[in-house]
């Protein structure tokens, strides 16, 4: 535990003094905010729906900003090397280097919070969707960054990280849209693997054990694609 | 100087490692005891700093073994990593931290905390004597500076084995003076291997040299019972060989 806590005080370090991460954070909240306002405005209704939408289409963007470097930067400069000959398990990490990603993400969205507070304040918001996409947004981030690790294992230059991350997520996002032209047995395969589709109910209210787990194992999977690209030695 | 009667510190047998279809180290076997500062001597490309990159965990062997401490560095990866300290040729480091904040980081990674931690970074940062430069940021270091850096992060939690790649590349001549003395120093409390592609600084370190070519362990050589000089024995070795 000793070690693992050594690499995630780096990487928070890392992520949070670099200016990177408080521009996205910046440029997120100033889009959000806008897009709050506006809406609320015009509709007047006490619900955050489509700012979780909202939110869920800028992390397709967003998180790949921040993933791109995780393991890309260290493979470049050469101080992977330093890091795998040290008394270092890929697990922690990799593990490390995930939960300093989600906190910023997750600082992200936590500060959107905001929004459902002056909907407490000035109207009767149901809480119970609040709450459902607000934990869909956390699995949806999860799911993400675990991804754009994965990626940035493989390659040592942060661009190609970057877009090859942010391609593979708009196609999760909405290879359900391809499911119409597919035969029944795939159809229903490439449904279920649809981000959208299985964000939409936790933004809606609903919450499924399904959708989480889908989520969870996502996550694991990616994560451990990651160990293995590194563990390639 | 290394006694034969006690346990190697290295043992290498019939380490052989291929990227893709190129062998670029072929069956190569030697050993080396506490206190002993080996030579890895040969040309550019000819497997040096893929056999340190084996030994110190980078790299897995295609066949063949390597063990450090007694430890096996695939199967007992993370206890063989502990006995060494690594210094890669291209001196890899942080360059947004500070000395003293890297030092650290890289001496918890080694298991060192709190206070032990603090007197293990003291201490190497006064052998290596920077310590004008502790609050520096590492990225405006000279290279020379940034050389003692990587060195003193090798040295954290006193490992048995220190591997130096190409340690006096890019370094002016009183910087390669103080590498070498520093090498010899180390030698009283560890087993150093070390990489060059000059002779010259191989010979003026090293107490026995191992000789490489296209990735063959050619010869492994005392210094002191070679009635040779280093130079006629790399040719000698090297005689009749492709380049």
């Amino acid at each position: 535990m000793r070690v693992f806590s050594a690499l995630l005080d780096k990487e928070l370090r890392t992520l949070f003094q670099a200016p990177i991460a408080w521009i996205v954070i910046g440029v997120f909240l100033g889009l959000m905010g806008y897009s709050f306002t506006l809406t609320l405005f015009n509709n007047r209704y006490a619900t955050l729906v489509h700012i979780f939408f909202q939110v869920a289409g800028l992390l397709l963007l967003i998180v790949p900003i921040i993933t791109m470097r995780l393991l890309a930067e260290e493979r470049r400069a050469g101080t992977l090397e330093l890091l795998l000959t040290a008394p270092v398990k890929e697990s922690h990490l990799v593990l490390a280097k995930y939960l300093a990603g989600m906190s910023v993400v997750l600082t992200m969205i936590g500060l959107t919070g905001a929004y459902a507070v002056v909907l407490g304040l000035y109207g009767t918001p149901e809480w119970g969707p609040i709450y459902s996409g607000y934990l869909g947004l956390a699995l949806l981030a999860s799911t993400l960054v675990s991804l754009g690790l994965a990626v940035s294992a493989f390659t040592s230059n942060q661009v190609i990280a970057a877009i090859v991350t942010i391609g593979i997520s708009f196609f999760l996002w909405m290879v359900d849209t391809l499911a119409a032209m597919l035969p029944d047995g795939l159809e229903r395969v490439f449904i279920s693997l649809s981000l959208l589709a299985r964000f939409t109910p936790f933004a809606t209210g609903a919450m499924y054990t399904s959708d989480a787990g889908f989520f969870i194992s996502t996550t694991l999977l990616a994560l451990f694609i990651a160990m293995r690209a590194l563990a390639r030695r | 100087m290394a006694d034969s009667a006690v346990p190697p510190v290295v043992l290498v047998e019939h380490l052989t490692k291929y990227y893709g279809a190129r062998r670029a180290v072929s069956d190569v076997s030697f050993d080396m005891r506490p206190g002993e500062v080996m030579g890895l001597l040969g040309p550019n490309g000819s497997g040096k700093s893929t056999i340190l990159r084996l030994l110190t965990g980078y790299l897995h062997p295609s066949s063949g073994r390597a063990q450090i401490c007694g430890f096996d560095v695939v199967s007992q990866s993370l206890q063989a990593r502990q006995c060494v300290g690594y210094v890669p040729e291209d001196v890899p480091l942080y360059a947004q931290m500070r000395v003293d904040e890297f030092l650290t980081f890289m001496g918890r990674l080694r298991g060192l905390e709190g206070t032990g931690c603090a007197r293990a970074v003291a201490d190497v940062v006064e052998r290596l004597s920077f310590g004008h430069y502790r609050n520096q940021l590492i990225g405006k270091l000279s290279r020379g500076y940034r050389q003692r850096v990587a060195i003193a992060q090798a040295l954290l939690g006193r490992p048995k084995l220190l591997v130096l790649d190409e340690p006096t590349n890019g370094l002016d001549p009183r910087q390669i003076i103080e590498v070498r003395e520093l090498v010899r120093a180390l030698a009283n409390d560890m087993a150093i291997l070390v990489t060059s592609h000059i002779l010259v600084e191989i010979e003026r370190v090293a107490h026995r040299v191992a000789i490489l070519l296209d990735g063959r362990l050619l010869g492994v050589q005392a210094l002191s019972e070679s009635r040779m000089g280093l130079e006629e024995l790399f040719l000698s070795l090297t005689e009749g060989e492709p380049q």
